[in-house]
């Protein structure tokens, strides 16, 4: 008698339709763990964020620096890519964002729930465009067909859709405020902005702002109009700190308060570019960015990407970030995603760009991005004194441990506007304070490192990548993950002809152009 | 009575039965009447019939027993015992199912272990008695102690995803042998998170009291495990239990104690203490001789088994008790355990003996604190080799706390944050764990006989058993291992298994043809409930304070896990034989498994056939062959498939509340696995049995293996199942005895026990060409099947040669390292044998076993890390010698012939570092057991109520022959399928010696 296996085979911890019917749950509650896997801590592994940002596009976006010599110092850290660590970004954001996404889309969100589609389109536009900015072609156009392999897409054809599943977003989040005003269906499911539909409207113009000027030098043209189209939407962009993209909620940690605690693992410190320009700078933020050196009382010490590491404690009595002075990163920190400074840097480059609709001159964008970020970090009073400063510039770096990672200041850049200065000098400010401001978000200050060649980082000290990497030139991106050779070697092969060049960390994306 | 006159003889019908020395009835025996033509043979039951005249003798003779004459007088029974001229030659086979076989009728090859060698040097875990006694059996024993489990894979690894274990059946029931966790990484890990102790929760077959054991039969091929259906791909392992016999009562005391010392310790150097600039490091300055740390942490550990048995019975109802208690104190501080046994069985014969009933009751209680833990977290060892050189660790021996002032704590007291070491006495004392298990195990089963040709049999048993865990890792504990308030993980689960059959027996002659068949059918019903929560994610309000309740949300709690699993069979046999010359053996079976439901081979059939010839009554032969036997059989059985991959679900994720959706691809056409598995042998005996040969030659192919393999995570899915792939694994073994001087003084036994396994991959999965079984993680050690290659094989980092094979040296003089892991090594033995003697010289009985595995390799991850902390005595030794001799060249093509020696060992050592250098020969020959033993003489205890004394001095892994390795290769990280081969932070193995006293009243 069998009639009861498939009862016995049903594992009685999953969810089943019957339970999923009620409070909308089988589609929105597949939401919590796609919002918590963008900037991942989904289940609060952490390792999993520290293998799919923090080794990466924290360290080479000059932030961070680990005091642990990972791999006898053969690793990512000194170029040498490691290919058990670098397939994260890719696996995590398919499997964790991407497939639930498709689950949503599987269970008619498109029709049953259009508002619901329009939030995922936004957080899927949200999670890949870091992915694609990290590898350059990924799987989009036909991700979950099944079978045994899956094709990609040419970075640029990435690009263009992202700006068509955003005009969705929009349109479907807009006819829902019509028709229901004030209503807050998605309120129960949402880690960011507790439902509010206008919110995530302003929360996709500004990721198309961001998107449309990251292809700038690949496709002005499309750039352009992306770009004013975002300025000019009656939705609106990110303007205050409360429109800022935090995700919280769902018992969700913050993971570089794990990895950075002393009493935690002790595996990520401050960067000496950000020691470099924001000891250079005086600046205010420095406090609530990073701890002081415990070996150096009252000073704040970086550490060199790709120097020579011993073993701990060697190093780990550099600056940590800030989890036990100021105490901006904690246990329960909300996770950010995208700030209103970030968007009054974006527009202030729209307005250099003499582009429609920026909203101000590039002077006063860029001075209310400063603004805004001081706010951000409770240091608006110091604003005008900072934004005031034509004299500071970043330092020199010194290691008083190993005089061999010593280097001169890498700029020469000041805080202040200077109307009269040029295109490049303006951009090289206006990319400096975007970086310092929305830090610690390591992913987006890699990317426009790689777009605009600002901040002027210091480069690796050891470059252990075989000559596929110049150290001058800087890592361009990570190489594919090593799993997709081994289950999806043809398709790689075919993406290995829509980058261009070889598969490894000197070949430039698409949008990133001389 | 009847009257009866001398001069005129009556003939009647003489009955009787006829037993060996052990009272087990012996069917087979050829009884004739002296003079006459009259003959016949003893039933199954061992009962014969036959028509004589009083005054008649009657001649009992079978092969491997002394021939016996016997007037039959007046009587009309006659019951006689044989007494055996060479051990274990005609004693009964128990084969599947419980059912007895003649050694004649088995068409496979099966070896028996009596009681004897299992409990003259007692293990905890019995079945590392059997280690190096078995024929084509490979037993490790994992690196947890007392309470720990092993790992005994019969005939070679098969299977990618499923287990390789043999099962385990007790007087005729399979037993629930599952393990409640194994380290899944060379971190340790628990199978689900990380940054968990590497524990092994022990199995089912450790729990039993070896006292309490009849024998142990190996079935070592499908073919004779087919009746266990998909249950017992990898052979079955038969215990038969002791159970009260007629006669008079019988008290049996046993009391063993043994003394466990660590076998086999790391070198240090003694000459170069901690750098000055990486204070975990000793690759500092000169320093005068270093304090032994590693001696003064281990202890002499003991091993303290103390068993009473009672037996007794008439002809209708025997009973059997025992009460084992066993105490092992283990060589890391504060790790004991303490076990309780307590069998009690009953059987009876009802109804004119035509009704058996035998019942049995068994209750387990073990209790395992501190179990030691494998792998680098949480582990003392790391913290106690890795401790610099020159430096005392007595001041963090006395003081394993210190007070922080602000939080008023005690916390840990050492000089490293390092996540891999802690201070070993805060790990023992406070980072410890409680393992209690509570089995009961009820066995019930009726026969009943129709006639002396059929009979039917009903069986059920319960065995449940309940594991607990409980650690306790206080504030203070390393950052990356613990909140700052401490862990709390916890686990509890109850495995139920619930198993029942009924089997008709049919056993009739037709002429020169005997069939003996079985028809019936079986169910097993599995439950598992479980509750873990642990507060890793989370957090503790209060420190040190170890309740579910004072668990922060985000910690992982979880009724997992939850599991209710049926196998339903229907099985025959058919033994048919022609005038015991040849005998065909047939059986089938089918079964359905819930596991297999959602796909559309829910129900699966296997068939077995074997045949022997008994060459020696067909062929005439020499007079020195006494018996000659030929057998092959070929067998295709299943392994069953885990619960729930043809039906995943979507899950809530471990904290928070968010949906956790699946994106594994269901598996909706899963087969379960195939092994076609072929067997032939030979048996013969020689110089009236005093020398006995067995040779077996087997192939087996394990095919339709279901592999989860990763998909392009584009597709929309991570994994996807296949069925695929082929395994094959072919092998010899060959068992010889011989009996070199049986005089009555002198009696010297020797066996030898040889088995050769050649396992290769020879496909996977279209497009698939390895599988791994242990990931690399972020160290250097993986563990993978590949095709081409064998099962198991070990893939590390190696260094980067020129065409000439010479080291490269960078331009930043450090040895280049290639980019990809590359086979290193395969840890299984090519061949393994073992040398048993016996020897008994008056009543002095003294015996040894020598084994050997050789062949295979194992990593020394333990040595790689000790070498690049500096510590190692290669690396103080390189130092003295002024650097490493390599055959290197440089980036300049100019020959180097020596390296600096802390730039080459931080290179080449640590866990990520190019583990070819540190893969060893896993070939290792040791004394694995000795004994000596005295028992008083028979003539001393004539008058005595003690009717048997005997007191042996024991010994177990006394003495390693040759061994490459820096630990002892047997030593298992996992009993699972991956971590085969390495050693990280292994507890060592231990020398045991003690004194065991038996004493019979």
């Amino acid at each position: 008698c069998t009639k009861n296996f498939e009862d016995y085979n049903t594992d009685p911890t999953g969810l089943t339709e019957d339970q999923l019917k009620p409070d909308f749950n089988f589609i929105g509650g597949f939401y919590p763990q796609i919002q918590s896997s963008i900037y991942y801590n989904y289940n609060n592994t952490t390792w999993e964020y520290q293998l799919q940002q923090n080794l990466i596009a924290d360290v080479y976006s000059g932030y961070m620096m680990s005091a642990n010599p990972f791999r006898g110092n053969i690793s990512n850290l000194t170029y040498s890519l490691v290919n058990d660590w670098n397939g994260f970004p890719f696996s995590l954001a398919y499997n964790r964002v991407m497939a639930p996404i498709l689950e949503v889309k599987r269970r008619g969100a498109q029709s049953v729930a259009p508002d619901f589609w329009g939030v995922a389109l936004i957080l899927k536009v949200e999670a890949m465009h870091r992915v694609t900015d990290i590898y350059g072609p990924i799987p989009y156009s036909q991700y979950g067909q099944g079978g045994t392999t899956s094709a990609y897409d040419s970075q640029e054809s990435i690009y263009k859709r992202f700006f068509l599943e955003l005009d969705t977003a929009v349109t479907n989040l807009k006819a829902y405020i019509a028709s229901k005003p004030g209503a807050t269906p998605f309120a129960k499911f949402d880690m960011i902005y507790g439902g509010d539909y206008k919110q995530w409207i302003k929360f996709a113009n500004s990721l198309r702002l961001r998107l449309a000027l990251r292809i700038v030098k690949a496709d002005p043209a499309t750039a352009k109009a992306q770009a004013e189209k975002a300025l000019a939407d009656n939705g609106g962009l990110l303007e205050t700190n409360n429109d800022n993209v935090m995700v919280s909620g769902f018992g969700i940690r913050h993971p570089l308060y794990t990895i950075t605690n002393k009493d935690g693992w002790s595996d990520i410190s401050m960067n000496a570019s950000m020691e470099s320009y924001l000891g250079g700078f005086h600046d205010p933020r420095i406090g609530k960015y990073f701890d002081p050196a415990s070996d150096y009382p009252g000073q704040y010490k970086g550490i060199r990407l790709g120097g020579s590491i011993t073993a701990k404690p060697g190093y780990s009595g550099f600056s940590t970030l800030a989890y036990k002075e100021t105490k901006s990163i904690k246990d329960n920190s909300p996770l950010q995603l995208m700030t209103a400074a970030e968007v009054y840097f974006l527009r202030a480059e729209a307005a250099l760009r003499s582009w429609a609709n920026p909203g101000g001159t590039a002077q006063e964008l860029y001075e209310r991005g400063i603004t805004t970020s001081l706010s951000q970090w409770g240091v608006a009073d110091q604003a005008s004194e900072y934004m005031n400063d034509a004299v500071s510039k970043p330092a020199a770096y010194v290691d008083p441990k190993n005089a061999a990672n010593n280097a001169p200041s890498p700029s020469s850049i000041t805080i202040k506007w200077d109307d009269g200065a040029t295109f490049d000098t303006k951009l090289e400010r206006i990319i400096t304070q975007k970086w310092i401001a929305i830090f610690p978000e390591g992913q987006e200050a890699w990317s426009e490192f790689r777009r605009t060649g600002y901040p002027k980082l210091f480069p690796v000290v050891n470059n252990l990548s075989n000559g596929t990497i110049s150290t001058t030139i800087q890592i361009r991106r990570i190489n594919f993950p090593q799993a997709e050779y081994v289950a999806n070697q043809a398709e790689v092969q075919k993406a290995i002809q829509l980058l261009g060049g070889p598969d490894n960390g000197g070949t430039r994306l698409w949008w990133d152009k001389l | 009575a009847t009257p009866t006159f001398a001069h005129t003889p009556v003939e009647q019908d003489v009955t009787g039965t006829v037993r060996d020395a052990q009272g087990t009835p012996l069917p087979g025996v050829t009884v004739q009447v002296k003079g006459s033509n009259k003959g016949t043979q003893t039933d199954a039951n061992g009962v014969f019939k036959i028509t004589a005249n009083p005054g008649d003798v009657l001649v009992f003779s079978s092969i491997g027993f002394v021939g016996t004459e016997v007037p039959v007088g007046n009587s009309t029974t006659v019951n006689i015992t044989l007494q055996g001229n060479v051990k274990g030659l005609n004693e009964l086979v128990v084969t599947a199912l419980g059912v007895k076989k003649t050694p004649k009728s088995l068409t496979y090859s099966t070896q028996r272990i009596g009681s004897e060698e299992l409990t003259t040097a007692k293990d905890p875990n019995l079945m590392n008695s059997l280690n190096g006694k078995v024929a084509g059996v490979n037993i490790n024993r994992s690196s947890s102690g007392a309470g720990g489990s092993v790992k005994v894979v019969l005939r070679g690894n098969k299977s990618a995803q499923g287990s390789n274990q043999p099962l385990y059946v007790i007087d005729g029931i399979p037993m629930t042998n599952y393990t409640v966790q194994q380290p899944n990484s060379t971190w340790g890990g628990d199978g689900t998170i990380s940054y968990a102790p590497g524990r092994d929760g022990g199995d089912g077959i450790s729990n039993l009291n070896p006292d309490d054991i009849e024998s142990i039969s190996v079935l070592k091929g499908a073919s004779a495990s087919a009746l266990y259906g998909s249950q017992a791909a990898n052979g079955v392992i038969l215990i038969t239990t002791k159970k009260g016999k007629n006669g008079a009562t019988k008290i049996d005391l046993s009391s063993g104690f043994q003394l466990d010392r660590v076998a086999i310790k790391p070198e240090f150097q003694n000459k170069y203490g901690q750098d000055p600039n990486a204070a975990t490091q000793s690759w500092g300055p000169a320093i005068n001789g270093a304090q032994d740390n590693v001696k003064d942490f281990y202890r002499t550990g003991y091993t303290w088994i103390n068993s009473v048995g009672l037996s007794g019975g008439n002809e209708k109802m025997q009973t059997y008790f025992s009460y084992a208690n066993t105490r092992a104190n283990g060589v890391i501080p504060e790790n004991d355990l303490s076990r309780h046994n307590i069998t009690f069985r009953e059987t009876g014969k009802f109804l004119d003996n035509k009704l058996t009933l035998d019942g049995s009751a068994n209750v387990i209680i073990q209790k395992i604190n501190n179990a030691p833990v494998t792998g680098l977290y949480f582990n003392p060892l790391t913290g106690l080799y890795l401790f610099p050189r020159g430096l005392n660790m007595q001041p963090y021996k006395d003081n394993y706390t210190k007070l922080d002032d602000v939080r008023q704590i005690y916390l840990q007291n050492w000089p490293f944050n390092e996540d891999v070491q802690q201070n070993p006495y805060w790990i023992v004392n406070r980072n410890g764990s409680v393992t209690e298990r509570n089995r009961t195990l009820f066995s019930a089963s009726a026969k009943y006989d129709f006639t002396d040709w059929l009979s039917l049999q009903a069986r059920g048993n319960m065995d449940r058993t309940n594991d607990t865990y409980d650690a306790s890792i206080y504030a203070g504990t390393n950052g990356v291992l613990s909140g700052p308030n401490g862990r709390y993980i916890t686990s509890n689960l109850t495995t139920t298994q619930f198993y029942g059959d009924v089997i008709l027996n049919l056993n009739r002659s037709f002429g020169d043809i005997k069939l003996n068949a079985l028809l019936g059918s079986s169910i097993t019903d599995t439950k598992t409930k479980g509750l873990r929560a642990d507060s890793y994610n989370g957090s503790l309000y209060v420190a040190n304070f170890f309740t579910l309740q004072n668990m922060t949300p985000g910690s992982q709690i979880s009724t997992e896990p939850s599991r209710h699993q049926q196998l339903q069979a229907v099985f025959g046999n058919a033994s048919i034989s022609f005038k015991d010359l040849v005998f065909l053996d047939l059986t089938g079976r089918n079964d359905w498994s819930s596991n297999l439901s959602f796909t559309p081979n829910g129900s699966y059939f296997y068939p077995s056939a074997g045949l022997s010839f008994i060459l020696h009554d067909m062929i005439p032969m020499p007079q020195a062959v006494t018996y000659a036997k030929l057998r092959g059989s070929y067998s295709v059985v299943g392994n069953s498939v885990p619960i729930y991959v043809t039906h995943p679900v979507n899950k809530l994720g471990v904290s928070g509340g968010t949906f956790d959706f699946n994106t594994i691809q269901p598996f909706t056409d899963l087969k379960p696995e195939k092994t076609k598995s072929l067997e032939v042998g030979t048996e013969w005996r020689f110089l009236k049995d005093a020398l006995s040969f067995d040779f077996t030659y087997y192939k087996t192919n394990t095919t339709n293996q279901y592999f989860q393999i990763a998909v392009p995570p584009g597709t929309g899915y991570s994994f996807r199942y296949v069925n695929a792939g082929n395994v094959q694994n072919t092998g010899v073994e060959v068992l010889l005895g011989y009996n070199l001087v049986n005089s009555k003084f002198f009696k010297w036994n020797t066996t030898i026990n040889y088995s050769k396994n050649k396992n290769t991959v020879k496909e996977l999965a279209p497009s698939i060409d390895q599988f791994i079984l242990t990931d690399p993680g972020s160290n250097a050690y993986t563990s993978l099947i590949k095709v081409g290659g064998s099962y198991g094989d070990i893939y590390g980092r190696v260094l980067q040669r020129d065409e000439q094979g010479r080291i490269m040296i960078g331009a930043d003089g450090l040895p280049m390292v290639a980019a990809d892991q590359k086979f290193i090594g395969n840890p299984n033995p090519k061949w393994q044998a073992g040398w048993n003697n016996s020897f008994n010289i008056k009543d002095f009985s003294v015996s040894f076993l020598v084994d050997g595995k050789f062949g295979g390799q194992v990593l020394s991850m333990t040595q790689a890390m000790l070498d690049q902390y500096g510590v190692s005595k290669a690396s103080g030794d390189a130092r003295d010698a002024g650097g490493v001799v390599i055959n290197g060249v440089d980036a300049d093509k100019k020959p180097v012939s020596t390296i600096d020696a802390k730039t080459w060992y931080t290179t080449v050592g640590g866990r990520a570092g190019v583990s070819e250098q540190y893969v060893y020969s896993a070939t290792v020959v040791r004394l694995r057991e000795a004994s000596i033993g005295y028992s008083l003489p028979a003539s001393m205890l004539k008058s005595s109520f003690v009717k048997n004394l005997k007191l042996s001095l024991i010994g177990r892994n006394l003495a390693y022959f040759h061994k490459k390795a820096p630990y002892d290769p047997e030593v298992t990280m996992s009993t699972g399928n991956g971590l085969s081969g390495v050693d990280v932070f292994s507890l060592p193995a231990v020398r045991s010696f003690g004194l065991n006293l038996n004493v019979t009243f």
